[in-house]
């Protein structure tokens, strides 16, 4: 960088007005009095009244959000009869940057497939929801769901484990087809 | 029987017994609900709504319990909070200070509320029975009203029993001092106790800090404070409130109210800064600035010794704002309730004085809501700039005022002070606009202050060019 590229800002000089402060605060009142006005009387606040109103429901222009991009509270697939999909290779609790998925493999009962998970616990409280384990799955079982109002009232109700996990498929397929 | 209980009443209790507990409920009550407002002003200030979840039913009350009535049930939930919450007090502060200084803050508040003039002067008449052959009547019947009840004329026997009417006149307001606004200054200045020796017995650097910057502040203000107020008094030569109101209560040109906020602006605008100043609010609140001090003087504090903190600084925004009506803006006067006309203070009806305290306290309220619009509206002051505020700007403007004032009050009224008539009201308006001018003329020639923050050239920091002694005694060891 030159030294003619450094634009030298000087700060604006006041005027006697400035300096006499008393107009400059009656134009700052006037400000806040105009908001408070379109507030109170024109009803044009900025609030999402939560859980009657959802940003979902919302026109995006008006602060709301898409929920088809949304990474919310992971679901397990299953497939056509029922079973989960998953082979329980461990690509997901590999990419993931968290160490929040946690497999136990066992053999298959079923011969499409040499494994399958026993154990399938995914802690929601050190996710971070980024999706990679969405892209690491090599047979679309694991998703990220729409869902994103989940609480629970003990740190062990937020590790969701495999039925959990199945639930929570079985909740919002309707909504969000593979 | 609640008609006996009436009479029993009237004879046995003052009135201002009543009025004190319903004034004193009535602020209490105020301020829980000033907090919502502030909330309110906030956020509606900011483009929100504030809070609106809590309805006074508290989802346990049936019928109303899904209500939510706009948060009205908020302030009476964070009472309900600060009651439950622990009453922590951290080891090595000074216990019996620690627990006084709030306790002070209100107290003071709570004096201070008893000279406000809430509803003029009421005339009533009462039956007083005087034993037969008693010499002097007036004496004897003066002994039997309250304190303060003031007979009008003579009694006035009734055939020929013992028995009196008595024509008597008492103040609507708890006390009436002649000294009002003199009590209200000297006991508000008090409340800076509170916060000087909560921040002290906290044994906490941030909260110490706090009560210095609060009595820099208060001590600072107070000289201003005292010169605006004293604009207003020598106008009408009395210290008396009600008295004060009183000589508001008349018009110029049929239809102007004679209040002091329309002969003397600069003197109100003076006045407001130094209230805002007082109360330690923002702009002002550097006493408790967050960003700065934690909490300020309450960092320690928490539960309900915190509330009378919280309490207290409401409470005393309502105070100010009460004395600023009565000075400023005529009190409880409202077309249809003055009296007659020389002694417009006077009634006879106890629904007029109850609708001039009504008057008041909404008037009361729109400079509480003044308060809160400044405060969501300007961002604080630096600690140097409130003192150049105070001290040289200020003190003279309130100085040449109060000598314009002086002046004009010598002129038209001599020694005599009769009602302010129009001319006077209209000369003391121009000596407002000329001190002001004058003050924009004057600050022009003043040299400018010397620039505060400015890097001080420590040895051997990096501010400092001079590189550092090769061999300094003070920094080797």
């Amino acid at each position: 960088m030159k030294d003619s590229d450094v634009i030298v800002l000087e700060e604006p000089k006041l005027s006697r007005a400035d300096q006499f402060y008393l107009p400059q605060v009656l134009i700052g009142l006037g400000t806040t009095m105009r908001h408070m006005f379109n507030v109170v009387v024109r009803g044009q606040d900025r609030v999402v009244q939560y859980p009657e109103e959802k940003r979902e429901d919302l026109p995006v222009e008006k602060g709301g959000m898409l929920l088809k991009t949304y990474r919310g509270v992971h679901r397990l697939n299953k497939d056509e009869e029922g079973r989960v999909k998953c082979v329980a290779c461990f690509m997901c609790s590999t990419a993931c940057p968290a160490r929040c998925i946690h497999i136990e493999a066992a053999e298959s009962p079923w011969p499409d497939r040499e494994k399958y998970p026993a154990k399938f616990d995914i802690d929601e409280l050190r996710c971070i929801y980024c999706g990679m384990c969405e892209e690491a799955c090599p047979v679309d079982a694991i998703e990220l769901s729409h869902v994103y109002d989940i609480v629970g009232l003990t740190r062990q109700e937020m590790i969701f484990d495999k039925a959990k996990l199945l639930n929570v498929f079985d909740e919002t397929v309707k909504h969000e087809p593979m | 029987m609640i008609s006996r209980v009436i009479e029993w009443w009237t004879v046995n209790i003052p009135p201002w017994v009543l009025i004190a507990l319903i004034a004193h409920g009535v602020v209490m009550l105020t301020v829980a609900y000033l907090i919502l407002l502030e909330r309110k002003v906030a956020s509606w200030v900011q483009d929100r709504l504030g809070p609106n979840r809590v309805g006074l039913g508290f989802g346990i009350i049936p019928i109303i319990k899904n209500w939510k009535m706009n948060g009205l049930g908020q302030p009476l939930a964070d009472g309900l909070k600060f009651i439950v919450k622990e009453d922590y007090r951290p080891a090595g502060v000074d216990k019996i200070l620690f627990t006084v200084a709030p306790g002070l803050m209100i107290l003071v508040i709570v004096v201070s509320i008893a000279v406000l003039p809430w509803g003029g002067i009421r005339q009533t008449q009462r039956v007083v029975t005087v034993p037969a052959h008693t010499q002097f009547v007036t004496e004897a019947v003066q002994n039997q009203l309250a304190q303060g009840d003031q007979i009008v004329g003579n009694p006035v026997r009734i055939g020929h029993t013992d028995q009196y009417q008595v024509t008597y006149e008492y103040p609507f307001q708890i006390a009436s001092l002649n000294i009002g606004v003199l009590f209200i200054l000297a006991v508000l200045s008090l409340s800076v106790y509170g916060v000087v020796i909560g921040g002290w017995a906290s044994n906490n650097k941030y909260s110490f800090l706090g009560g210095l910057r609060a009595t820099a502040n208060m001590i600072s203000y107070e000289i201003p404070l005292g010169l605006a107020v004293l604009c207003i008094v020598v106008m009408y030569g009395t210290l008396d409130l009600n008295l004060l109101v009183e000589k508001q209560c008349h018009d110029w040109v049929r239809f102007i109210p004679a209040w002091n906020v329309f002969t003397q602006p600069l003197a109100f605008i003076m006045f407001l800064i130094c209230i805002h100043a007082e109360a330690n609010r923002a702009p002002f609140d550097v006493a408790e600035a967050e960003q700065e001090l934690v909490g300020g003087y309450h960092t320690e504090y928490s539960a309900m010794r915190f509330a009378l903190f919280f309490l207290g600084e409401y409470a005393g925004m309502i105070t100010t704002s009460a004395v600023c009506v009565a000075l400023f803006f005529g009190g409880w006067d409202f077309p249809g309730l003055r009296g007659p006309v020389g002694h417009p203070a006077l009634s006879t009806s106890l629904i007029i004085c109850i609708l001039r305290a009504v008057v008041f306290y909404i008037k009361t309220l729109i400079i509480i809501f003044v308060f809160m619009w400044v405060r969501w509206t300007l961002p604080r002051f630096r600690f140097d700039q409130i003192m150049m505020l105070a001290w040289r700007a200020l003190i003279p403007v309130s100085l040449a005022l109060l000598m314009m004032t002086t002046v004009i009050v010598y002129v038209y009224h001599g020694n005599s002070y009769e009602l302010l008539g129009g001319s006077m009201a209209l000369t003391l308006l121009i000596a407002n606009a000329v001190v002001a001018a004058l003050v924009l003329i004057v600050s022009t020639m003043i040299p400018p202050a010397p620039a505060t923050n400015r890097r001080l050239t420590v040895l051997g920091s990096r501010f400092n060019k001079t590189p550092l002694p090769a061999a300094s005694p003070s920094l080797s060891n």
